[in-house]
């Protein structure tokens, strides 16, 4: 037997998932936030007891951790300096010269990811073509690094004008400081990201830099600790594109998985709607504090090239996911017009919703969730917490409509029609019609909202997964090794009288890096190529997906044909006398990881979960206000749904980690894979 | 009408503003032209059955929710479904378009074959023809160089395009294609508009749908009214200038008097200077234009975030704006740079609102914007190659409580710089320096943010660089609460050399290979006395660079030597300077120069006796008058004030001798 354990550090909560034979255990711990590495151990430790599996089973430990992203939205991240080709000093402190709310005039001031003072400029700096404008002597260098060392950093990141497509020189500059610092960690911005843009890339070694020592400590001191379990396994890390690699590899790239978690997520979310056959699938998590989307198209995850990491663009790919309002925690308030609002305050985990009775004294969408019936305060996340159903009361009551479950209601309309507004621009971004989509809800409460959601969106579909509520874990344990390559060079088709073999040459040199990554992380490696292309000086640049043939051969007409092609399809017309540049290659490498996914997910079907909610299996009834009216629902739980029973909404299905509201005109049943699924009454779903 | 209940208003307040947002992210997914692309500069929103906007996005585009359609639609008569009205017409668009580039269009949304709302959207158009390509140039002098006028009419009827609009439309542009692209993704916004609008109906009901348009514009002007009554009851007035017109070099005064009661806000611009020669004028038509209003917006927005964008903002703003002033111009005058006026103008509104609201508003930011641009034969092609190298923008102003942004506009920050290797990739040129400008921002107890310095090389000869429209040589952006003024903006050739000239105010300069040009702009206006400015964040500006330790010591008192204040010296040098006056302005000796000649009171007496006169006549007449008081203005960007007003006292008494007779006239 061999198991795959895989993990997920939140703010709150660190989620825990293996997978043997066939068969999933859930474990949820309490995040330690001070000695994360002993927390993590402990809950392995605690699910290999459950599961009742032999340390040495154990074959892979997959973790992901906001550890490095919270580290470095607080300001705590290792003290570095940057090294800078003259004239561009004040890089960080520019950025791109924009702010994130041009109306507001009291928008706080922007803090640069390095302050000034540890900026250097060095006397380095290139041409496009990679000629050398500028080269520093060794006294320079002697006195770059005197300075340096006087700063007393924990790490260097050097970036030098233009040495995406020549990092000879930046590595001279590199190697030159290396030696005369010894022990300085040395992040160089052309061979950790070598894209276009000097302000974005020298960001990416500048995060890598500062994440580099704090995750280094953690991984090496969570390798120990997991050792001294008896577990033999590899430790892999998460990265924000939903992939993992080795912890060894992830220590040179510590960048690479700052977004991992919710990165996760939005992977087990796209990999079981694949397995269910759901080619267009909008997946939403709704948790405490907000909600966030992400669409998969057949299966892939929708990827951006550009996300927001707090202020800072980050240049790397992650999974393109957007916040669309209101979590559980967020608090219900009339303004002075007496409009009803949710958030965008949060209860966040402490102090909670007021029914949690942990001092929270303004009601919350979770507080709204009990008092209109939606969840059961007895059974709460299987009956762990008991929820004060009289507080929350008490507090809707407050304010001031004619009950406090006409406030509860009010409050839910005014959050899932935001939502569903959110949703229909992030359709909007994309050009999609959500009609077309299956929704799939997840985290804690996705699944009360989902019914309405959709009646928004006019979605007609909805498929609750088996445990939607730690997902991100399940993600980490579902994820192939994945590492992105970028290169930025531009080859202009139609002038240049090598494109051709411009690009072949090209790919080969990232082809030849992603196989000896794959060889280092094991597995056999699948590649796809992507190019950024444009009609050169227009706005409208299209990431062109690339044949193994076309780059392979060169063959620059071929790619100009299919990006005419796109044109055409996005824009309605092509310029075919127009030359077209290719500005940045990208290549992905994926090295499959995880067993036959069905075999997990058909056991939700018999899945037995733990303890308490052995008493759940007793249909029971309960009323839930829902348009203005207490109705009677059926209540039951998801262990006792079987076969091709058909639960008819207004119903309700319990599970320990989230509930399911059925609204009326609505049916649901299991589907063969274990996945509830939610269909409009009348529809063919 | 109904009032709507508190849950329903809510809830149509964020599908309202969605749905904007939708026809945004349409827009600007299907358009092509880097305007819209990489500048937002483009526009949506949802139009109530009275013409005004009720929706508009939150950060999608430019802010435009006080535009009035009223004029366009009523000068196309019988709508029908599927019509779609365009105009680019400053005047008979009634100051909905205010500058010819602007191409707008607006279509009806029938229900049940009557009409429920309107969508409405605008892009930058990247030409629409005329004397020079972009179509706008400050040197224009008539609306008719600024391409072809398209006054109100129908793009489509009943959903068909009208081809004879499109074909002339496309005669008489430089790039049609685009062009016409754009509109596609124009008119692809509006139908989802449409399509929005069915929906919100399909669930509320067409009368729910009419109820919450009013009630989402009251909610707005209820929530405004609230904000706006943290300023005092009472009256201001202040006055900036632009350096000057383009065509001369007599400067731009921008008068504003601001009075608040109880909430409500009048601006009153009478006293700015009658329209000018070139295109710097501002077609309000005398209207509650955004571009008056749009610091009392963003009053409101700043103090109330949660409050929607709409129209009802602005509903307790009114104004006067004398017809022939350069913000309310007549018919045809140019208008293509308006945003040089819009820019000057606000920060007249700013320091207006300072009197009331010190600790409410922020002091001016450097003050221009203009796009560094390169005119090179392509080394390849040898076709000639035009490209903006980078915008050059300023720093933003200190508030109470707060630095400015550093390099930064905050006033129009959706525009991004252009990455050096971007531009060193298309044009045969190296950037030299990219970063902030040393001791250009204005001193303060807060400092305003610095400007910005940029500096490139061209490799190879037979280019020419231009940026036209830069401002801020002549006047400072000005300090408040006892802060300083910033720097003044200024442009040199081959810097450090034997051969450095200062090129002052550009339009367009030859330039050979090797040669360097460097633009320096003005950081921002600082805020309270900087003898107060905290020590450590004084040493901390020091040490980055951003403060000299030449100005830390007489600026701000604080005495530095190798990264290290001197305590003693700096106490001993607080000490001794006065205290400053904490309501006091500081203008630069520049313009208390120029004031002190041409006087507050003088002035509002010249512009009255001029608005009289007819269009150019009254233009010539103000040039004449002020070119023969200050004989070293001969053209535009000559002249530091001190050498132009030698004999202040004297050329005063000849000011007011003057207005005197052209007053009795």
């Amino acid at each position: 037997m061999t198991a795959t354990i895989g993990i997920d550090v939140g703010g709150t909560f660190t989620d825990f998932v293996l997978a043997a034979a066939g068969r999933l255990t859930h474990h949820k711990e309490p995040t330690r936030v001070d000695t994360p590495a002993e927390g993590v151990a402990d809950g392995i430790a605690a699910l290999l007891r459950v599961s009742d599996t032999p340390p040495d089973a154990v074959a892979r430990v997959v973790h992901g951790t906001t550890l490095g992203l919270n580290a470095l939205l607080q300001r705590r991240g290792a003290r570095v300096a940057l090294v800078v080709s003259r004239g561009f000093g004040d890089m960080l402190e520019l950025g791109r010269g924009d702010l994130p709310n041009s109306y507001d005039y009291k928008a706080p001031k922007p803090v640069a990811a390095v302050p000034r003072e540890r900026v250097l400029e060095v006397g380095a700096r290139l041409r496009p073509d990679g000629g050398v404008v500028l080269r520093p002597d060794a006294a320079e260098l002697d006195a770059l690094a005197a300075r340096l060392r006087a700063l007393e950093v924990g790490g260097i990141a050097v970036s030098v004008l233009n040495a995406y497509l020549h990092p000879a020189l930046e590595d001279e500059v590199a190697d030159a400081l290396a030696q005369r610092l010894p022990g300085v960690a040395m992040t160089r911005a052309a061979r950790l990201w070598p894209e276009i843009r000097e302000y974005e890339r020298t960001l990416v070694a500048v995060l890598n830099a500062m994440v580099q020592p704090l995750l280094d400590r953690y991984y090496a001191e969570l390798e120990r600790r997991i050792g001294a379990l008896g577990v033999r396994a590899r430790l892999d890390i998460t990265t924000s594109s939903g992939g993992s690699m080795s912890a060894a590899n992830a220590r040179g790239r510590p960048v690479d998985t700052l977004l991992s978690g919710p990165a996760s997520g939005a992977y087990a979310a796209a990999r079981i709607a694949s397995e269910a056959g759901i080619d267009r699938l909008v997946a939403i998590d709704m948790g405490g504090t907000s909600s966030d989307l992400t669409l998969a198209l057949d299966g892939r995850l929708a990827i951006a090239h550009e996300t927001k990491l707090g202020d800072f663009p980050l240049m790397l790919p992650a999974v393109d996911m957007r916040a669309i309002g209101a979590g559980g925690g967020s608090i219900v308030w009339r303004d002075a017009e007496g409009v009803l609002k949710v958030g965008p305050r949060s209860a966040g985990a402490e102090p909670g919703p007021v029914c949690y009775k942990r001092g929270g004294t303004e009601p919350t969408l979770t507080d709204c969730f009990l008092v209109a019936g939606f969840i059961d305060g007895e059974r709460f996340l299987g009956g762990r917490i008991k929820l004060a159903c009289d507080a929350a009361t008490r507090a809707l009551a407050a304010l001031g409509f004619a009950s406090a479950e006409h406030a509860a209601a009010a409050a839910l309309r005014i959050a899932t029609s935001r939502m569903a507004a959110e949703i229909g621009k992030a359709f909007a971004r994309a050009g999609h019609d959500p009609r077309r989509f299956t929704l799939m809800p997840y985290g804690g409460a996705g699944p009360l909202v989902a019914t309405a959601l959709a009646e928004a969106m006019g979605i007609a579909s909805i498929i609750v997964p088996a445990s939607p509520a730690t997902f991100c874990a399940l993600g980490a344990a579902l994820a192939d090794a994945r590492r992105d390559l970028a290169r930025s060079r531009r080859i202009r088709i139609g002038v240049d009288a090598d494109a051709g073999p411009a690009l072949a040459a090209s790919v080969a040199g990232m082809e030849r890096e992603a196989l000896a990554w794959a060889a280092d992380e094991g597995g056999s490696p699948r590649l796809a190529v992507g190019a950024d292309m444009q009609y050169p000086r227009t706005a409208a640049v299209l990431e062109i997906a690339v044949p193994e043939a076309i780059w392979r051969a060169g063959d620059a007409a071929a790619l100009a044909e299919a990006f005419h092609r796109a044109h055409e399809a996005a824009y309605g017309f092509r310029d075919a006398a127009s030359a077209i540049d290719v500005t940045t290659l990208r290549l992905t490498v994926t090295c499959p990881r995880t067993p036959l996914m069905q075999d997990w997910v058909m056991q939700a079907r018999v899945m037995k979960d733990r303890a308490e909610t052995a008493s759940a299996t007793a249909d029971r009834r309960r009323r839930v206000f829902w348009r203005e009216r207490w109705l009677d629902c059926a209540v039951g739980a998801r262990e006792a749904l079987a076969g091709e029973h058909v639960v008819s909404g207004p119903a309700i299905i319990e599970q320990n980690d989230t509930t399911t509201w059925i609204a009326p005109g609505w049916h649901a049943r299991l589907d063969v894979l274990g996945n509830l699924r939610l269909a409009r009454d009348g529809g063919d779903g | 009408m109904a009032e709507l209940d508190p849950v329903t208003l809510e809830i149509l307040n964020s599908q309202f503003a969605a749905a904007a947002e939708e026809m945004a992210l349409t827009l600007k997914r299907c358009a092509r032209s880097l305007y819209v692309k990489e500048s937002t500069d483009f526009g949506v929103a949802l139009v109530a059955i009275d013409g005004r906007l009720f929706a508009t996005p939150r950060g999608y585009g430019s802010a435009s929710f006080a535009h009035d359609c009223t004029t366009t639609i009523a000068a196309v008569r019988e709508l029908e479904d599927g019509d779609v009205i365009i105009t680019n017409h400053p005047y008979a668009s009634g100051g909905l378009v205010s500058h010819t580039p602007d191409l707008t269009l607006i279509r009806p949304y029938f229900h049940a074959g009557r009409i429920v709302a309107y969508g409405y959207d605008y892009i930058h158009s990247t030409d629409v023809g005329g004397k020079v390509p972009s179509s706008i140039s400050p040197t224009s002098t008539e609306v008719f160089q600024e391409g072809l006028l398209i006054p109100p009419m129908k793009l489509r009827r009943a959903g068909r395009p009208n081809v004879d609009v499109i074909e002339l439309f496309r005669a008489n542009v430089r790039t049609p294609d685009l062009n016409l692209h754009d509109l596609d993704a124009m008119l692809a916004a509006l139908d989802i508009g449409a399509r929005r609008v069915e929906r919100l109906i399909a669930e509320h009901g067409v009368e729910t749908f009419l109820a919450g348009q009013q009630a989402i514009l009251a909610y707005a002007a209820r929530k405004a009214r609230a904000a706006l009554r943290r300023i005092p009851d009472g009256s201001w007035d202040f006055w900036d200038y632009m350096d000057d017109d383009a065509l001369s070099g007599v400067p731009i005064r921008f008068r504003v008097r601001v009075t608040i009661e109880d909430g409500r806000v009048h601006l009153d611009f009478t006293g700015s200077d009658p329209q000018v020669a070139a295109a710097y004028n501002l077609p309000t038509l005398g209207l509650r234009h955004p571009w008056l209003t749009a610091r009392i917006a963003h009053f409101v927005i700043t103090h109330d975030p949660s409050a929607p964008l709409n129209a009802g903002l602005l509903d307790s703003v009114t104004v006067e704006v004398p017809r022939g002033s350069v913000l309310n111009p007549e018919f045809p005058a140019a208008t293509g740079v308006r945003h040089a006026a819009g820019y000057r103008l606000n920060d007249a509104v700013v320091g207006a609102l300072a009197q009331a609201v010190p600790h409410d508003v922020p002091a001016p930011s450097g003050g221009t914007m203009v796009p560094v641009v390169l005119a090179e034969n392509d080394a390849q092609t040898g076709a000639r190659n035009v490209l903006v190298l980078n915008a050059v923008i300023v720093g933003s102003g200190a508030r109470f409580g707060s630095d400015g942004y550093d390099g930064i506009d905050g006033s129009i920050s959706s525009i991004r710089n252009t990455p050096a290797e971007k531009s060193e990739l298309e044009a045969a040129i190296d950037i030299l320096e990219y970063g902030l400008r040393q001791d250009s921002a204005g001193a303060g107890r807060w400092r305003g943010g610095l400007g910005l310095r940029f500096a490139f090389r061209v490799r190879q000869p037979g280019s020419y660089v231009l940026g036209r429209g830069l401002e801020r040589f002549r006047f400072r952006p000005w300090g408040m609460a006892g802060g300083r003024a910033g720097a003044r903006t200024r442009v040199i050739l081959n810097p450090g050399t034997p051969g450095e000239r200062e090129l002052g105010k550009i339009d367009m300069v030859a330039l050979a290979d090797g040669d360097v040009v460097k633009f320096l702009t003005p950081g921002g206006g600082g805020c309270g006395d900087p003898f107060e400015r905290d020590v450590e964040a004084v040493l901390r500006d020091v040490v980055s660079g951003f403060v000299s330790a030449a100005c830390a010591e007489r600026d701000y008192g604080v005495v530095i030597h190798a990264d290290r204040v001197d305590a003693a010296a700096t106490a001993a040098r607080r000490a001794a300077r006065p205290t400053v006056d904490t309501m006091r302005f500081d203008f630069g000796a520049e313009r208390e120069l120029w004031d002190s000649v041409f006087t507050d009171d003088a002035m509002n007496a010249f512009v009255a006796a001029l608005l009289p006169l007819r269009g150019n006549l009254r233009t010539a007449k103000r040039i004449a008058v002020l070119e023969r008081i200050v004989p070293g203005i001969t053209g535009p960007g000559t002249g530091e004030v001190s050498k132009l007003l030698p004999d202040p006292a004297p050329q005063h008494a000849e000011f007011v001798a003057a207005v005197e007779r052209l007053s009795r006239t």
